[in-house]
């Protein structure tokens, strides 16, 4: 009797042992993005829960402008997730501060196993000779096309080396022949009308160091912003009154997108965004993604590779090898990356890579498609946006360029100078 | 003896508001200090503070056309929205000052658009009915009219719906107007009538005169609340467009957590205070002109 009770107790010992041999652990995973992203995420983090009972993760997400709000706030109490979606424009100010952990020990002890994944790629996320994140995507920029409207205006869709010229005759003959918008709202986007604008011409809008404009002359600015006007009095793009009060230019909500809703036949979206688009639009609806329009047929594309967002670890992390574990089941899990269907931009490690392109859905391989046009066709990529690019979009270049001369208040002339003015000022740090 | 008793009494008086005084003097006049020092500095919270001197108020009243047009507007809304929302909460708590049947139930559903007040589901409700496709403009059409006007995002316009929606959410000042129309004594209106007065007088000699204590308490807190205004703009119109409804708090808020200014951002909330401060004085003063206490012999 005794011994049986004895051999009872023996085995719920080395039962419980075997519970608490694996270590409890507890991680806290942030992003940024749209419902789409959220769900998919939350469908991995519990893939990874799944398959690793022994840990139990917490999340938080929020969109681009709130996450940051959060982020930062969280910087300052010490209470930083343990994993955090970064930015191309903000990584290196918070590598700066010290708040970003190198990831170089975890790959080095393969806890992150970066086999599959070019150099140029490994490179974005490196800043002082070691890695702080790892890109989750490659995207670019680009024109999203109906082919219905295109097909129904009887309009040959643009080809890959097409110009702002054609963009501009392309939206008036699908305006005059379908009474649509030829182009959605929100052109004139710092994005679009500057950034890719001025790298057609094969400049920046920063210097290398963040201290200054680079570009010399404002006509190219100048320019789009007259064939946006122009577009906009034809009826051949949404007034920006239209884009804020229908478009949901003011909330960002895309169901209310133009090329969603069939108002509009052209829409400027990274590369990344077209499934959430497409998906918006529902199904039985034909879209093609091209380049961005350049300034002369054949000439240097407007287009750059951009990492479309990256994980670190943050250095106030508790669980860091932990952490690194998660981003490498990101990284080089085919099951996760289908969940995740590539959302986050093109996939990163080459057999991933090569497994989804097999069977992700044609919304998704245009996408795939696309990026692999633009690694052979595109502009260098520019640096990281200075520190001062946040304060410059939204004090100078959102109520200058895009509210003040779209309302008519000033010419585009006027507008391209205040900004050189006031963004050089902010550059300069007084 | 006495002494000790007192003493004793002070100190259980400090203990019953210990838990208050903790948490106004850790949560609320330390972090009030610290964003007078920060008004000061240049600081973007992954850094430390910078001393930056008065730079931030030099650039704030010199060299930021934005900072004016945001405290334009905050003012041209206040100095709409609080009559007009007075004027509601005053007119409407006289209808349910009579004793009929049902009129608690009027007063709960008047109430009701304070209680959801700031909440971002009436401002959301808000958007749809000003929106282009959204109910006003619908009905607009119904009319016979154009109904095409883009209200949120028309420079005329856009301020009008967040006045709108301030001069619906009139529950508060209601329920104080109708305690004061209460404690006005039923003879003044019965001598009143009996001398042949009509009601238009008598709202204007002794309804009026006997509230001025309550339309002071009111205006002052409406004023405030107003010059404060946050919510609305953020959800209904964000801000825009052309800075038309980017009223003060908005626009703090933005410098402060959206392009991380905090230095700038504390500076502009010390502007705020010390104007909100000012103004509430002007108010304070002019009251012994026209405030009317029945203690005070006439």
């Amino acid at each position: 009797m005794n011994k049986r009770i004895a051999a009872i107790l023996f085995l719920a010992l080395a039962l419980s042992a075997g519970a608490f041999g694996q270590k409890k652990v507890d991680l806290k995973i942030a992003w940024w993005g749209s419902q789409v992203r959220h769900e998919a995420t939350i469908k991995v983090i519990e893939l990874y829960q799944r398959l690793n009972p022994n840990v139990s993760i917490t999340y938080e997400f929020a969109g681009f402008d709130d996450y940051w709000t959060k982020m930062t706030t969280m910087a300052a109490g010490g209470q930083l997730p343990d994993v955090m979606q970064q930015d191309y424009s903000r990584i290196a100010e918070w590598q700066k501060r010290g708040l970003l952990e190198p990831l170089d020990p975890f790959v080095a002890d393969r806890t992150l196993k970066l086999g599959g994944v070019a150099k140029p790629v490994l490179d974005s996320g490196t800043l002082d000779k070691k890695l702080y994140a790892l890109s989750l995507g490659s995207n670019s920029y680009c024109m999203m096309l109906d082919v219905d409207a295109f097909k129904k205006a009887g309009v040959p869709l643009p080809a890959q080396d097409w110009t702002w010229a054609d963009l501009e005759r392309i939206a008036m003959q699908l305006h005059a022949k379908l009474g649509i918008w030829g182009v959605g709202g929100g052109f004139e986007v710092d994005e679009l009308a500057w950034k890719a604008n001025y790298l057609g011409l094969g400049q920046t809008m920063y210097t290398p160091d963040g201290k200054a404009l680079a570009y010399k002359d404002d006509k190219a600015l100048v320019d789009f912003l007259h064939m946006m006007l122009r577009l906009v009095k034809a009826g051949a793009a949404p007034s920006y009154q239209e884009y804020l009060a229908n478009l949901g230019g003011a909330t960002g909500n895309v169901q209310l997108d133009a090329i969603v809703t069939g108002k509009s036949a052209i829409e400027a979206v990274w590369s990344n965004q077209v499934i959430t688009v497409a998906t918006a639009a529902g199904a039985g609806r034909n879209f093609a993604v091209v380049h961005l329009p350049r300034h002369k047929k054949g000439g240097m594309a407007s287009n750059f590779m951009k990492p479309s967002m990256f994980f670190s670890v943050t250095s106030q992390s508790k669980n860091k090898a932990e952490a690194a574990k998660f981003i490498d089941f990101w990284t080089n899990d085919v099951e996760a990356n289908k969940i995740l269907n590539a959302e986050r931009g093109v996939p990163v490690d080459a057999s991933v890579r090569a497994a989804l392109k097999e069977i992700v859905s044609p919304v998704v391989k245009l996408g795939f498609e696309y990026i692999d046009r633009v690694a052979k066709d595109a502009a260098p990529t520019p640096p990281p946006e200075p520190a001062g690019h946040a304060n410059i979009r939204q004090n100078v270049y959102v109520p200058i360029i895009r509210e003040q001369v779209f309302y008519g208040v000033i010419s585009p002339e006027e507008a391209a100078k205040q900004l050189r003015e006031k963004a050089a000022a902010i550059l300069a740090g007084k | 003896m006495a002494n000790v008793r007192r003493r004793k009494d002070e100190a259980a008086g400090y203990l019953f508001i210990g838990p208050w005084l903790f948490g106004f003097l850790v949560l609320t006049l330390l972090p009030i200090l610290a964003s007078l020092w920060l008004s000061f500095t240049d600081y973007d919270i992954l850094s430390p503070p910078r001393w930056a001197g008065l730079k931030n108020f030099g650039t704030m009243f010199l060299a930021d056309p934005r900072y004016w047009r945001s405290a334009a507007a905050t003012l041209y809304y206040a100095a709409c929205a609080v009559p007009l929302r007075l004027g509601v909460a005053l007119g409407v708590a006289m209808l349910l000052n009579k004793n009929r049947r049902g009129v608690a139930a009027f007063r709960a559903l008047y109430y009701a658009p304070s209680v959801v007040g700031d909440s971002i589901a009436v401002a959301v409700m808000w958007r749809q009915i000003f929106g282009g496709e959204g109910l006003l403009n619908s009905l607009l059409r119904l009319a016979g009219l154009p109904g095409k006007r883009l209200w949120l995002a028309d420079p005329r316009f856009a301020i009008w719906t967040l006045i709108l929606l301030a001069a619906w959410q009139f529950g508060s000042a209601m329920l104080i107007f109708l305690a004061g129309l209460k404690q006005i004594p039923g003879e003044l209106y019965e001598s009143a009538s009996i001398d042949g007065a009509g009601p238009a007088r008598k709202f204007l000699r002794i309804t009026l005169p006997m509230l001025t204590p309550i339309i002071f308490f009111n205006l002052v807190m409406q004023m405030i609340n107003g010059l404060i205004v946050f919510t609305p703009a953020l959800v209904i119109t964000d801000g825009k467009p052309l800075d038309t409804t980017n009223f003060y708090a908005l626009y703090l808020y933005r410098r402060a957590f959206e392009t991380f200014q905090m230095g700038y951002g504390s500076a502009m909330a010390w502007v705020l205070m010390a104007a909100v401060a000012l103004l509430s004085a002007l108010v304070f003063k002019s009251s012994s002109r026209w405030v009317f206490y029945e203690s005070e012999s006439a």
